[in-house]
């Protein structure tokens, strides 16, 4: 056996050389298939220097803790020792997340597929193999909750019910943002705002939770992944960095970041803050999800790194962090919590009522929480036994408010919700509802990228609740009783039997809301599209774009700079609707 | 959709407990296995569960994700496996077991002595060419990665990133051995002086130019075919095998025969990946014909091009102690004809 140590390489020298393998082409030209408005300089910086050499054994045995940390989760008993008010809400939060993990991947290649600087590409890449990693040990994970944990009811067609549920639909929406678009704008979406700023709340802050509630097994998968984001963080850093070089990115730098930050605010704190405050019964945490944001994504990402790019040129007024912080102190998911909680018929995992407490901690973290919602969640576990004959859900929908076009939840905050009417194909006006002026902002000055058969309750309207439930396929095995349930208990369950006698039938909010107030039609579903959809403005018909087919301001269907800085006001009066 | 058969009616009938394991997963055998469960449907799309459309689109009309990102078509893209099952872990596993080789060669042949041993001509050889091959899966790497976002099932996604991956890999061993080497045999093996060669030297142009082509493709179903049908076959083949490795061990050299059959192993991998995948959308059962049509036609416009590029390499041979570029050749164009006759395909066309 050789016994003389292998000299250690220079990670820098090493890196050097290998930065040398890019040259410019001669024969032919790159073809990229995306478009971006960005212009690069000449010279860029990787901050991450990743050798396979060291990379591949490094990520084997984060990878070997992992999968070891499953066997020795089973062998401790996890599955019936932890909390199962938490493992059940791991259903919609795990498969969200590993969408997540795809989108972030495949950010990677439309990036690289528009970025021609070779110092960058190799980051990006390492990158992709990262989020193929996170996408097997997080799939690891739903799959060994599946064969192990009490119920697994829900998890035996998660990926089937994504796309389709109420909640998760919007999140698909949300990480959809990171792969289809402008490239640079994904990539802002994606490294900057959700890695650099959200990862910590979903990796760091939900994993503490979990623990708390005796699932150390979903902190460790998670731990992991996020022992990967800082060369993620250092990806966007290193693209700001690369694009700010160019002063005519400065505007789009600001309007692009601007909607990243908020469309990623607007699913990822009501999803998560929902998740992370009412689902654990553990409740020694004193820190709550405010306080959590402060720290993480305020002090640690805003203060700290975007008004910081101020002394690089960006200009991006506080306006939207400050308003984002405002809807959450305003109970931003304490209103959303209820809404989630009184569909439970149509979701694929159970809900747990709250306790007293429960009551205690939400009153001590929040002043006031039981004055306003107390009654609201009293009546919640009063209706969770069947024979109440009776669903929340009836009452909840009378006054539902409606649910955004642009980030697919609903509007609670009323001072915040807003509309703008929008012709259909055959030019007949509808009504679009926002939750947000900021989500209006967006669907306004991005016309084709909000598609599809986007208001869940549209496409229900009129039908009755056991017929949806029926059509989504929530029933378990034995073919009557529902996945999703208001309760934990394994008696006292609900059956479609149950939903018929409660004779309920779904009205969209939508709709109702447009007619009392007197707009056009809030419908946007049509039965006789194959996907469901009204078409309409930005949205299948006459598909404006700002880049290669739209009119543009000088008519060659390109935007420029100044374009951009007037489209992010809302004034593009060169756009063609 | 057409041409799905929901796995969960095959496993309740066989009586197992169908909320223990997910019912989503078409297996393609009797059971799903571990590479299904954790690949399959992780990105849902129009075809698969997203029955109200694609929710984000381009501003161009294009959705998450677009039908006409490959001129290719199958009932069922979703039904497409890698042979081998290659995920994450696995992944892990292999290439930091093909690192380890390699750095357990270089040093048993820095303890053992065993550069010395080596063939003066090969030495000369490697300072000349040895790192240029780095180049070649560099570039393929660069398309690769760029390609692989488009791809119409996450199998095939999976498939062309780790493709990339293992090509990136590849060209940071050779450029690593150069370091090595320019450390223990006096210097002489700069990235530098490889990349002017690769830049200017008349008998790697032709190689310049196809990897530079590479780039132009903006079919992933194409690039698939054409690195696994062509490239590796024929260039990769040619360079890694009949060159590098034949060369290396002829030459005593202890450290580039590790790196090459490192390689080598993973291009089994692709070999297969590429295979199964040329069946599938050959033996497609409605667009099979228009398919092998479309494929025939891609072997067509690359084959000839890479011919000439193989052709052009023989000066390189002649360069190196230990190898007869006939016989290489030779064994290059057999092994790419077995193939496509392996994957139900014509005769590639012959260089002119």
């Amino acid at each position: 056996m050789a016994t003389t140590p292998t000299r250690r390489r220079s990670v820098t020298k090493t890196h050097e050389r290998i930065a040398q393998l890019g040259w410019n082409r001669d024969y032919h030209q790159p073809v990229p298939i995306y478009d971006t408005r960005y212009v690069f300089p000449e010279k860029a910086k990787d901050p991450m220097k990743q050798v396979m050499r060291e990379y591949l054994p490094m990520q084997l045995e984060k990878d070997e803790r992992v999968y070891g940390g499953f066997d020795a989760a089973l062998r401790a008993g996890m599955p019936t020792k932890a909390d199962e008010r938490w493992l059940q809400v791991m259903k919609p939060l795990v498969l969200i997340l590993v969408y997540a993990e795809g989108a972030a991947g495949r950010c990677m290649s439309v990036v690289m597929d528009v970025v021609p600087n070779e110092e960058l590409l190799n980051g990006y890449h390492v990158q992709f193999v990262d989020e193929v990693r996170h996408i097997g040990m997080q799939m690891n994970l739903a799959r060994w909750y599946t064969k192990h944990t009490p119920d697994p009811a829900g998890w035996h067609r998660g990926q089937e019910y994504l796309p389709e549920n109420l909640f998760t639909r919007a999140g698909i929406n949300l990480f959809s943002h990171a792969f289809v678009g402008d490239p640079i704008a994904a990539g802002f979406t994606m490294m900057t705002v959700i890695e650099t700023a959200f990862t910590n709340v979903a990796f760091v802050a939900l994993p503490d939770v979990a623990t708390r509630n005796g699932d150390f097994i979903q902190a460790t998968t998670y731990s992991s992944v996020q022992s990967d984001e800082a060369r993620h963080i250092s990806n966007g850093y290193a693209t700001m960095l690369t694009v700010l070089q160019k002063e005519e990115n400065i505007p789009l730098i600001q309007h692009d970041l601007q909607q990243a930050w908020w469309i990623t605010h607007a699913f990822v704190d009501p999803f998560v803050g929902t998740i992370m405050e009412y689902f654990s019964t553990d409740r020694s945490d004193t820190e709550n999800y405010v306080t959590k944001w402060d720290r993480w994504i305020r002090d640690d990402w805003y203060r700290s790194y975007v008004e910081q790019l101020g002394t690089m040129g960006v200009d991006i007024p506080p306006d939207m962090f400050v308003r984002a912080r405002e809807r959450l102190v305003a109970g931003l998911h304490h209103k959303t919590a209820p809404l989630a909680f009184s569909t439970w018929p149509l979701q694929f995992w159970k809900f747990d009522p709250l306790t007293e407490k429960d009551f205690d901690w939400f009153e001590a973290q929040y002043p006031g929480w039981y004055d306003e919602y107390g009654a609201t969640w009293e009546a919640y576990a009063a209706l969770a036994d069947p024979d109440e004959g009776a669903i929340l859900l009836a009452g909840f929908m009378e006054g539902a408010p409606p649910f955004c076009w642009t980030c697919m939840l609903a509007c609670v905050i009323d001072e915040d919700m807003c509309h703008r009417t929008c012709c259909d194909k055959e030019g007949v006006e509808r009504t679009r509802f926002y939750c947000s002026p900021e989500c209006r902002w967006l669907d306004e000055t991005n016309p084709g990228r909000y598609t599809g058969d986007r208001n869940f309750f549209d496409k229900h309207h009129g039908k009755s609740l056991s017929e949806v439930i029926l059509e989504l396929g929530l029933l378990r095995a034995d073919g009557k009783t529902l996945i999703g349930q208001p309760h934990l208990k394994k008696d006292r369950m609900w059956t479609i039997d149950h939903i018929r006698a409660c004779d309920f039938q779904i009205h969209s909010p939508n709709i109702v809301q447009a007619r009392e107030l007197g707009l056009p039609d809030g419908n946007w579903h049509s039965d006789e599209d194959p996907f469901g959809t009204v078409q309409g403005d930005g949205n299948g018909f006459q598909p404006v774009t700002l880049y290669g087919g739209g009119a543009g301001q000088n008519g060659d269907g390109r935007v420029r700079v100044e374009d951009m800085a007037r489209a992010a006001v809302g004034d593009t009066p060169w756009v063609k609707l | 959709m057409a041409g799905e058969v929901r796995a969960g009616e095959r496993r309740q009938r066989r009586g197992d407990e169908p909320e223990r394991s997910f019912q989503w997963v078409v297996p393609k055998g009797r059971k799903a296995s571990i590479y299904e469960d954790l690949t399959l449907d992780t990105q849902s799309s129009v075809h698969r569960f997203q029955k109200s459309g694609y929710y984000v689109s381009f501003a161009d009309g294009r959705g998450t994700w677009d039908d006409a990102s490959t001129g290719l078509d199958v009932v069922t893209w979703s039904a497409f496996r890698d042979p081998n099952e290659l995920w994450e872990r696995p992944y892990f596993q292999q290439g930091a077991q093909c690192e380890r080789e390699i750095e357990g060669a270089v040093k048993s042949a820095r303890s053992e002595g065993l550069l010395g041993d080596v063939d003066p001509a090969w030495v000369d050889f490697l300072r000349r060419d040895g790192q240029i091959q780095a180049f070649v899966e560099h570039g393929i790497w660069s398309i690769a990665t760029r390609r692989s976002r488009a791809a119409l099932a996450d199998t095939l996604t999976h498939g062309i990133v780790l493709y990339a991956a293992v090509k990136q890999r590849q060209a940071q061993a050779f450029v690593i051995e150069g370091m090595d080497l320019d450390e223990d045999l006096g210097g002489g093996f700069s990235i530098e002086a490889a990349k002017a060669r690769w830049l200017g030297e008349p008998a790697w142009q032709d190689t310049r130019r196809v990897v530079e082509r590479l780039g132009t493709i903006t079919d992933w179903g194409e690039l698939i075919l054409v690195c696994g049908l062509v490239i590796e076959p024929l260039l990769g083949g040619l360079v890694r095998r009949e060159l590098l490795l034949r060369g290396g061990l002829r030459a005593a050299d202890p450290i580039t025969p590790a790196i090459v059959r490192n390689a080598q192993r993973e291009g089994d991998w692709w070999h297969d990946f590429a295979l199964a995948f040329a069946r599938f959308c050959a033996e497609d059962p409605e667009h099979g014909e228009a398919n092998r049509a479309l494929i025939d036609g891609w072997l067509a416009a690359w084959t000839p091009e890479t011919l000439r590029a193989v052709d052009a390499l023989e000066p390189v041979f002649a360069g190196a102690p230990g190898v007869d570029f006939d016989r290489a050749r030779e064994a290059v164009v057999t092994g790419q004809q077995a193939l496509l006759a392996a994957a139900g395909l014509g005769e590639p066309v012959a260089a002119s």
